[in-house]
């Protein structure tokens, strides 16, 4: 066993992946995807679903005509008529409107032209065999008010000034900002690519939009907890920059990212699979969708683009700064000495102090440290052997 | 706490919501009946019902039309968390479907809602049965006792001073004093008082009831009748109000179209002629209107001084020192200057002032003037004034909890500017239905599925504490909704299946919280039986610190929100609160347990093995440095 495989690292908590140091290419990824996702809802806009922007419906009696109508033949004949007029249109399910022999059933459709609407009521009208004042057409709103969409914005509003605030109180206003920040991203990126392919937005997909806020925060929150933990008195060593320190936070706490992620897109995947697959359309599937999107977006940002911008801006507090100047001086300093030696030195050496000094994270080099360590035998290091939380005790 | 006292308060707790489900909240039914949760409009169907503006003349503007569905969607939603749908259909009808059977929800949705606080001036029985049939001049006491005082309050309010008009019913205790109170608020009535004068806003058809109701009435009577300056009164001539006899044959728009004055003073206008008058009728603001107090008496009410649009917030209080249900008012800062002033004209009235002299009618003893609060077409109450009210205030009237809100509800959501006709309620079938239920229940089997197979594959048996958890999850969730659906008209639809699904996944999540909390710790080189513990502690407070977020998410939301929003939040925030609670009261207890016994050890079992194994080899030489 050299190396055990990233499995075995990702399970342990020692994948040990250089992420938060390359921050600017996530920086850069993140901007490009943002600029993209902007551009296109303001040059594509979204597709609107008859539920906000309103439609038309035909409604036709139930039994006319010496015969008796079932639900799905007055869905087929109107989607039918529709779709020769307008075959971008979309139809929603026939409802029976009362019982018995006076029943009518109502078919809503996506607005049509007014002459598009008379050729799809004629349509109707032939194939049933009815009279024409026997289908009726309206205008119908939209069943989403604007009011719900302006409250739905302002609870949204009042909940980020509140999140923040909180975050602020638990953690400090780095990280409220950089949670902020990659949630901000999730909802852009999300809004994006439904823009981008086209994906109908109904209320559904508002509603799992909705639910990717409190999933992607929860994300962040899990991830800046360990950050912290890890973070805290880092200043009184000198073993790691804050960056390497964040990052090494981030990796212990990858496989639960993964696994949290993989656990909460499971039953969504159902979903989708389910709605996509064997319905075709419709609330599971809209449902199904914003939400593995949204949440596998927020897994993503959660580790490569929440911590990354907590380290970008600590790394502009002073006493941060003077920190890693600091570490970075001692590390050079070492240079000349052996690598191995200078790690299971300090990981001796540092019982005691609060952060012991064990290697994560000073060496960017992706999974170095394990494999030293298990192939020098070095037990005498073996705190280093325990990189996932076990660092810091306290 | 004992693992095992939070175990037995789990039991209580899920012993305590299944009797609920079972026996409170209005179970009924079989025992599979009330296992049954309310489920939404887009998998069972429900009522629907039509609402058609009723207004005269021009189709209501858009924008009219547009507030009317926002304020009725408001009215449906306050009715519970349940997803109505409300559809503006063409240009003047508004469509309103529910879930269920929802027909008596359905039935006040489209009413009007304007708030009115008028000064009661004018008293006078609803005597149309006496005078239409003076055969028995004193068929009952209580018509002819509020008929008899009549005389005196209604010179009053019909005369054009009101000095005038009271003097002769008090003895001429001295006019000129009470001027101040009394004064301003007749005196712009009388300007009101020109027949013709249309009290409802619809002036379109207006001119053609005033037509009709002449014709109906024949010139001589409608002569007769205009004459009036105050109510006949039938107790010292039981034939005085024969003459009128035609005035009984009118519909009530026809009512409504005749002058305020006239429909006070005709002996032969019942109270349920006034109550058929269209809605609206008595809305104007401006002028001086007629209306039936508690359908007993006919009583005159001066030009609003107070509308609803002067209350800042409405709420539902018991009174508990009536033990009554009452509805309590904030007003507006100039709301409140007007509320006060109308308060302080009732309270310092003297017995020389119509309204006086129409209180002591109306209650047999007066103190102080009443103002009527007045809802669309009804009074709900007419309270004596006690005190110049400059504070918050309270509306009585013949509350119960349920109507007491309704009534705060409507005056919190405003009043609908377009008058509506309510049309039959009908039943309508599922937008989606169960094909698409059974899809939804499929997918929460499936997800559940790979839940419980990766949590197995993953955690071993550990796994088994997590699917444990998460069926103990699904029943508490089930168990509420059936009960919540119940009483608070919670309705299950589509959507909320699956977010209780993606909930399931969420829930999930904090496990794995702990459990890699757990696995650091062994691998820490800790014994489970002092990991469980520290593992604990520390996961406790990532999941509290990530569950506040969600619960603060969901509490925002739900206040502030309305529609399938709120109906969210509240799924949302449900499922948290239970996953919270599974949390602590089953899977920590659970591992506590587990963690004392020698299986826990063992890689095989527990998903900790590989960890366990390394941490143990790891162990032999570096542990004091791991307990240090």
């Amino acid at each position: 066993m050299a190396r055990p495989g990233l499995a075995t690292r990702l399970y342990q908590g020692e994948a040990n992946i250089n992420i938060v140091g390359r921050r600017k290419t996530w920086f850069l990824v993140a901007a490009l995807l943002v600029v993209f996702s902007i551009g296109t809802i303001a040059i594509r806009g979204f597709h609107l679903g008859i539920e906000f922007s309103g439609g038309t419906s035909f409604t036709l009696p139930a039994a006319a005509a010496g015969k008796t109508l079932t639900q799905d033949d007055a869905e087929d004949v109107v989607t039918r008529a529709i779709h020769a007029v307008q075959p971008d249109a979309t139809v929603l399910a026939a409802q029976q409107i009362g019982t018995g022999d006076s029943s009518s059933f109502t078919v809503r459709a996506s607005a049509l032209s007014a002459p598009e609407v008379e050729k799809a009521k004629t349509a109707i009208v032939g194939e049933l065999g009815l009279t024409a004042d026997q289908v009726s057409d309206n205008q119908v709103s939209s069943a989403w008010g604007g009011a719900v969409t302006e409250k739905a914005i302002l609870g949204l509003v009042i909940f980020l000034i509140l999140v923040v605030a909180y975050l602020i109180v638990r953690f400090e206003w780095r990280m409220a900002v950089g949670a902020l920040a990659s949630l901000l991203l999730d909802l852009t990126l999300t809004a994006g690519i439904y823009s981008a392919v086209g994906f109908e937005v109904t209320p559904s997909t508002v509603i799992g939009f909705l639910t990717i806020l409190g999933y992607a925060l929860y994300d962040v929150v899990v991830v800046f907890d360990k950050v912290q933990e890890n973070t805290r008195g880092i200043t009184a060593g000198s073993g790691r920059t804050y960056a390497e320190a964040t990052n090494l936070a981030v990796n212990q706490t990858l496989m639960r990212s993964l696994n949290t992620g993989l656990v909460a897109l499971l039953p969504v995947g159902g979903l989708l699979f389910i709605g996509a697959g064997l319905l075709g359309a419709g609330t599971l599937k809209d449902l199904g969708l914003v939400l593995f999107v949204g949440m596998g977006l927020g897994v993503i940002s959660s580790i490569v683009f929440a911590a990354p911008v907590l380290s970008a801006l600590k790394d502009q507090e002073p006493k941060i700064k003077a920190h890693n100047a600091r570490v970075l001086a001692k590390r050079a300093s070492r240079s000349d000495d052996v690598a191995p030696r200078a790690e299971r030195t300090r990981s001796a050496d540092a019982t005691d102090s609060d952060e012991p000094a064990f290697v994560g994270g000073t060496t960017p080099r992706p999974g170095a440290r394990p494999a030293v360590k298990r192939n020098t035998t070095n037990r005498g290091g073996g705190a280093g052997n325990r990189p996932s939380g076990g660092g810091k005790r306290r | 706490m004992h693992p095992g006292r939070q175990l037995a308060v789990l039991g209580l707790v899920f012993v305590v919501l299944y009797l609920a489900v079972f026996f409170a909240g209005g179970a009924s039914g079989s025992f599979t009946d009330r296992l049954k949760p309310k489920l939404g409009l887009d998998l069972v169907g429900g009522t629907q019902a039509t609402y058609i503006a009723s207004q005269a003349g021009a189709p209501p503007t858009q924008e009219a039309m547009k507030t009317a569905q926002e304020i009725i969607e408001s009215r449906v939603n306050a009715l519970g968390v349940s997803e109505a749908e409300v559809v503006i259909q063409g240009n003047n009808t508004i469509v309103v479907s529910l879930a269920g059977e929802a027909e008596d929800q359905l039935k006040d949705l489209s009413q009007a809602a304007n708030m009115r606080f008028r000064l009661l001036t004018g008293v006078t029985g609803d005597v149309s049965a006496s005078a239409l049939n003076p055969a028995s001049p004193t068929p009952s006491a209580s018509a002819s006792g509020s008929a008899a005082p009549s005389a005196e309050p209604s010179a009053a309010a019909s005369g054009a001073a009101p000095e005038v008009g009271a003097s002769p019913s008090t003895g001429g205790q001295g006019g000129g004093a009470p001027a101040p109170s009394g004064s301003p608020s007749p005196a712009p009535s009388t300007s009101a008082s020109a027949p013709a004068a249309a009290p409802a806003p619809q002036t379109g058809d207006m001119a053609a009831n005033l037509a009709a109701a002449k014709e109906k009435v024949g010139a001589e009577t409608w002569a007769l009748a205009e004459k009036l300056s105050a109510p006949v009164d039938l107790s010292t001539d039981p034939e005085a109000g024969l003459p009128f006899k035609a005035f009984s044959t009118l519909s009530g728009p026809e009512v409504a179209a005749l002058s305020p004055q006239m429909q006070f003073n005709v002996p032969t206008i019942s109270c349920a002629q006034l109550n058929a008058r269209p809605n609206g009728s008595i809305d104007d603001i401006s002028s001086e209107v007629v209306a039936c107090y508690q359908g007993a008496a006919k009583v005159t009410l001066d030009k609003a001084e107070v509308i609803g649009d002067d209350i800042k917030e409405a709420s539902p209080q018991l009174d508990t020192t009536q033990n009554q249900w009452v509805v309590s008012l904030d007003f507006k800062s100039e709301g409140q200057t007007k509320w006060a002033e109308l308060t302080r004209k009732a309270f310092n009235a003297t017995t020389t002032d119509a309204c006086y002299t129409a209180v002591t009618s109306l209650y047999g003893t007066a103190e102080h003037c009443a103002v009527a609060v007045v809802l669309d077409k009804e009074i709900l109450s007419a309270p004596q004034i006690q005190g110049v009210l400059t504070g918050s205030s309270q509306i009585t009237g013949d509350f119960n909890a349920v109507s007491a809100k309704k009534l705060a509800d409507q005056l919190n959501f405003g009043a609908i500017p377009v008058n509506f006709e309510a049309g039959p309620a009908q039943t309508v079938s599922a937008t989606l239905g169960y094909e698409q239920l059974e899809a939804g229940l499929l997918a929460a089997a499936i997800g559940l599925g790979l839940v419980a197979v990766y949590a197995f594959f993953y955690y071993r048996l550990l796994g088994s504490v997590i699917f444990l958890s998460l069926g103990l999850s699904a029943l508490l969730t089930f168990g509420a909704l059936v009960f919540l659906g119940r009483t608070m008209g919670f309705t299950v639809t589509l959507a909320g299946i699956a977010g209780f699904i993606v909930s399931l996944g969420v829930a999930a999540d904090s496990f794995v919280i702990y459990f890699e909390r757990l696995k650091d710790e062994i691998h820490e080189g800790r014994s489970p039986r002092s990991a469980v513990p520290r593992a604990w502690n520390r996961a406790r407070r990532t999941i509290i610190s990530a569950n506040t977020i969600t619960i603060l998410c969901a509490a925002v939301l739900y206040i502030v929100s309305i529609g399938a929003v709120q109906g969210f939040a509240f799924a949302m925030g449900l499922s948290v609160v239970l996953d919270l609670l599974v949390v602590f009261l089953f899977r920590h207890p659970i591992m506590t347990m587990f963690a004392n016994t020698k299986a826990f050890m063992s890689p095989r079992v527990s998903g900790l093995g590989r960890v366990l194994r390394t941490a143990q080899t790891e162990e032999t030489p570096s542990s004091r440095v791991k307990e240090a």
